[in-house]
Order: C-alpha cells, then sequence, then structure tokens
C-alpha cells in the first residue's frame, strides 16, 4: 500500500478533503522523504518548515470546522525558486539573489493558496533558470534521483527532482526553451508548458519575456490539468496575460482517443536520436493507437526559421536584464551562464525585431500546414539518453561540452518561439536506468487535448507509478498515514 | 582567431560595456557566425506582416476550437 507521500496530487487533495488523511499527514510524509533522501538530490534551497506546520494546521482547522475549502486544499507544495512571495526568500538559484525578499506576490501563488495549497519551500534551479542540466555554482547540482550521477535537466531541476522522489506533490517551474519539459522528462514526471500567455507571469523572475511560461510539474497528467484550471486565465497585473476562457481541464479527460490524428514529425525532432529513445516512442504511439489515435509521418514546415528566430530572441531579452551584473561581478555567475549570456549583448537590434515581427506569420504557416493534417504532435522530448553531470559541464568540461549541454533541449525550443503548448509524461528508461519522456504539443489554448492525450497514454502505463530506487530504503510512513 | 571574434568583443564592449567572462563566452561568441548564416539563409523567404500584434493575433487566428 502507498504511503501518503506517494499518491498523487490530487489524491492528497482529496484525501484531505474526505478526512482520509490531514494536511499534517501529507507534510510529515514529505518531510521524511527529504530527510531520507533530500541531501542526495539537492532539490531544495530552503524550507521553512515552522510556517508550513502552521500552514497545515490551519488547514486541517478548516476542514474539521466544515468551511469551504478549495481543489488543493491542505496540500503542501514548493516550487523552483524564482516565484516571489513578499518578504520571503527568493533566490532565483542565484548568489547575487542569495538574500533577495521580493515586495510583491506573484500571481500565480496568491491563485494556488487562494485553492486552498500552501509552499513549503523553495527549489533548487538553475542560476536565473538559464540550462537544461541542473548545475548550479552557488547551491550545488542538481542530482538525479533516479541515478545520481545522471542530469536532471533544467532550469526547473528540483522541481523535476522533488517531484520524482516524492519530496512534492506539486512544484511550479518555468518554461523558456523546455525547462518544464526537460526536467520531467529526465526525472520521470509529468510537465506542463502552456500556450504563451496562457499563465500568468507577474511576480515571477523574468528571464526571455517573448518565451517565459508558467507551468506545473507533477506526477500525472491529471495532476497538471488541476493545477492548470487554478493558474491561468487573465490577470490584470499581467497585460500579456490571455482573456481566453479556462475550460475545466479533468472533465475532458474521458481517455477516448477516437478520431485523434497524431503527427509524427519526420525532420529534426529525431536528427542523432538514440535508439532507445525511438523504441520507446514506438512503443508509445502502439499505445495511443489502441485508444483510437490514428499516427501520421509528416514534415514540418518552416524549421529554419524556428530555429534562427527562437534562437536570438532569449538571447536578446535576457542580455538587458542581466546587464549590470555582468558588467559588475560575472564571475558571480557560473561560466556557463554569463559565457551564453554574453554573445546576446553582439546580436543586432534589427535581427531582433525581426525575429519577433515574423513570429506570428511562422506560426500561422506552420499551424496552416501541421493541424490541417493532424491534432497533435507527439515527439521525444529529449533526444538523447541522458547525460551525466560531467558530461556537461562546460564550467569545467573541454570545449564542445557546450553542444552536449545545448542538445538537451533541442527538442523543447522551437514550441517556445512558436508559443504552443506541449507536456512531457514518461514513457519509459534508457539503459542506465533514467527515464524517457514524450513530448505532446496541440495547437495554441489546446491544453485540454494535449492533457486529455496524455492522461489516456497514462490509463494504460505505469511509468508515472515508477518509484526510484533511493526511496528504497526510506523508513515506512508512520501507522495511520497510510492513504 | 579570425577578425570576427575581435570585432564582436569589441562591440560588445562599446555598446555594453561587458568583457567577456570567461573562454565559453568567448568561444560561443565566435558562434555567432552561426546566427548570421542562419539568418542570411533565410532573406528573402518570409515577408513582413503589415498589421500590429502579429503574435498574438496569430495566436487566436491558429486555437484549437474543439
Amino acid at each position: 500500500m502507498p504511503g501518503p507521500a506517494d499518491i498523487t496530487l490530487i489524491q492528497a487533495a482529496d484525501a484531505v478533503h474526505s478526512g482520509e488523511l490531514t494536511s499534517r499527514d501529507l507534510l510529515h510524509a514529505l518531510w521524511a522523504n527529504i530527510d531520507a533522501v533530500g541531501k542526495q538530490t539537492n532539490a531544495m534551497i530552503w524550507e521553512d518548515r515552522d510556517a508550513a506546520e502552521a500552514s497545515a494546521e490551519a488547514a486541517d482547522k478548516a476542514v474539521r470546522d466544515k468551511v469551504t475549502i478549495g481543489r488543493l486544499h491542505g496540500v503542501p507544495m514548493a516550487h523552483k525558486d524564482m516565484y516571489y512571495e513578499a518578504g520571503r526568500l527568493s533566490t532565483c538559484g542565484s548568489a547575487l539573489r542569495r538574500d533577495f525578499r521580493p515586495t510583491i506576490t506573484a500571481t500565480v501563488l496568491e491563485r494556488l493558496a487562494a485553492a486552498g495549497a500552501y509552499t513549503f519551500g523553495g527549489l533548487n534551479m538553475a542560476e536565473f533558470a538559464q540550462n537544461p542540466t541542473g548545475h548550479n555554482k552557488t547551491f550545488g547540482d542538481c542530482h538525479n534521483p533516479w541515478n545520481l550521477p545522471y542530469v536532471t535537466g533544467g532550469s526547473s531541476s528540483g522541481s523535476g527532482a522533488s517531484v520524482a522522489s516524492r519530496c512534492n506533490y506539486m512544484a511550479l517551474g518555468s518554461d523558456t526553451g523546455g525547462s518544464i519539459r526537460i526536467p520531467a522528462s529526465a526525472c520521470g514526471v509529468t510537465g506542463l508548458k502552456p500556450t504563451q500567455t496562457r499563465v500568468s507571469r507577474y511576480g515571477v523572475m523574468p528571464l526571455s519575456f517573448s518565451h517565459d511560461n508558467v507551468g506545473p510539474l507533477a506526477r500525472t497528467a491529471r495532476d497538471c490539468a488541476r493545477v492548470l484550471r487554478v493558474i491561468a486565465g487573465y490577470d490584470p497585473k499581467d497585460p500579456t496575460s490571455s482573456r481566453e476562457p479556462v475550460p475545466d481541464y479533468e472533465a475532458a479527460m474521458t481517455g477516448d482517443l477516437r478520431g485523434l490524428r497524431i503527427g509524427v514529425p519526420t525532420n529534426v525532432f529525431f536528427d542523432g536520436a538514440d535508439e532507445p529513445i525511438v523504441a520507446a516512442m514506438d512503443k508509445a504511439l502502439e499505445v495511443l493507437t489502441a485508444r483510437g489515435a490514428t499516427v501520421t509521418r509528416l514534415a514540418l514546415p518552416v524549421m529554419d526559421a524556428v530555429a534562427a528566430y527562437g534562437g536570438i530572441v532569449s538571447r536578446v531579452e535576457a542580455a538587458p536584464i542581466h546587464a549590470e551584473w555582468m558588467r559588475r561581478d560575472p564571475q558571480a555567475y557560473g561560466a556557463h551562464i554569463s559565457g551564453r549570456m554574453y554573445p546576446g549583448y553582439a546580436i543586432p537590434a534589427a535581427y531582433y525585431v525581426e525575429a519577433l515581427s515574423r513570429r506570428g506569420p511562422v506560426l500561422k504557416a506552420f499551424a496552416a500546414d501541421v493541424f490541417d493534417k493532424v491534432d497533435v504532435l507527439v515527439t521525444p522530448t529529449i533526444r538523447t539518453c541522458l547525460p551525466t553531470l560531467a558530461d556537461t559541464d562546460i564550467d569545467h568540461g573541454p570545449p564542445g561540452t557546450e553542444h552536449r549541454f545545448m542538445a538537451l533541449s533541442a527538442n523543447t525550443r522551437p514550441f517556445n518561439y512558436l508559443g504552443l503548448p506541449a507536456i512531457s509524461i514518461p514513457c519509459g528508461f534508457d539503459p542506465n536506468g533514467c527515464p524517457i519522456g514524450l513530448q505532446i504539443a496541440g495547437r495554441p489554448f489546446g491544453e485540454g487535448r494535449i492533457l486529455k492525450v496524455a492522461g489516456a497514454y497514462q490509463l494504460d502505463t505505469r511509468y508515472h507509478w515508477a518509484r526510484p530506487k533511493l526511496l528504497d530504503k526510506v523508513p515506512a510512513a508512520p501507522a495511520g498515514a497510510q492513504a | 582567431m579570425s577578425e570576427f571574434e575581435p570585432s564582436i568583443e569589441a562591440s560588445i564592449r562599446l555598446w555594453h560595456g561587458v568583457e567577456p567572462p570567461n573562454a565559453p563566452a568567448k568561444r560561443l561568441a565566435a558562434e555567432l557566425a552561426s546566427t548570421i548564416a542562419a539568418f542570411e539563409a533565410l532573406r528573402g523567404t518570409l515577408a513582413f506582416e503589415d498589421e500590429p500584434a502579429g503574435f498574438e493575433a496569430a495566436l487566436q487566428a491558429t486555437k484549437d476550437v474543439a
């Protein structure tokens, strides 16, 4: 029987709602796992146990008092340490913000709190959300719970590692080039990057205003669906957020894929792919077709433009945000951070304007060609078997290490420039025991459709229930605290 | 080293007052040559739109209506 930390976000919320478990049961189960494996994964930057205990007690009192409660009532959470909460530490994973305490609170945190969730800590991340591996010079590298010398993926490294190691029910990540989907894939959890503009970025450390997205990493697609419904929607504090209505994503997850047209790219996304990744993909497609979907292999248009334009937008937008620190204290960054930011200062404004001006036409050309033929695209989230932290250590590795490092985000970056929603779900394991991720992308505001596909896949597979061996040594949950 | 890398570094120094912080910075700045090549390859393949707010309009125009 699973312990309280092994259940999903929705099961946890439902258990608190029904009185089967208390919020304190959930919190203490997470503490037990954090105490047992937290040092090995290094997924957390800070914890506030006293405040979390008080929040749990208040949540349990509300249940006892039969107060109306929200969809996430009593669920403890920790997030990538870049979501501002007024007066609370938010390091952004950097020595430059080691003591930073913002004066504003992120809209997404306010919405999660309004649904009844509370925060117990801040999670490790790439410095300023700028690497796809999980290296961190200041707070230490994050380690993959499935195989500790291997990368967790990034930049939401602690988000992926904490959910996978049953130290967290759900973590917010951020995704500018794959930073939710890559760690979701590498750590064997589910991660959703919504459509650009779907979720408010107010109170979230910026990296690239045009490509930044906020989204959940959790155990299942259904967990992500519940969180997205809570955090999505227009926010007057973020004028770039969309007024598009927010549907009930969970209600649409029927498992019925009859009539669904799946597209599998024949260009770009399998270039240099490792055989175990291709085999896992083929197996996943069999699961989806058994539920009624059909598969079409097709060449995707305008990919050269997506690569060229998408490649400069984030670099140029990060440059002014970091200019003062890059002038004053460049050695405070890891070499892989400052080294990759540096060329952004040389890209001409005319290139940047060209890239942004053509974003709409490129999206239209892509959508007209692709979504006329298929409803969703399915690709590997990462094309290769996972590398180790040592293999991708630009700071200490030989020239050329940066290419292995950047290869991790090759399949995720295109959907940031295109602004499309995409989800990564676990679909197997590579020969090193590290998870493999399946990426499903859809039309703008098509989160409901990709969640439905992901949810249907998880009805027939068990990868999202797999438990890292690291947890085998964790003491059993206390009696009376079983789910 | 070709003339390209010193010219990039000089440009960044002039316009931003930022120095190359490490060896990876110099290597990656040199790779801007491939960025230029990628833009060159796109010349003449796409036109600008006349209307403003093209990307947000494109999101709406291409959205999932199921």
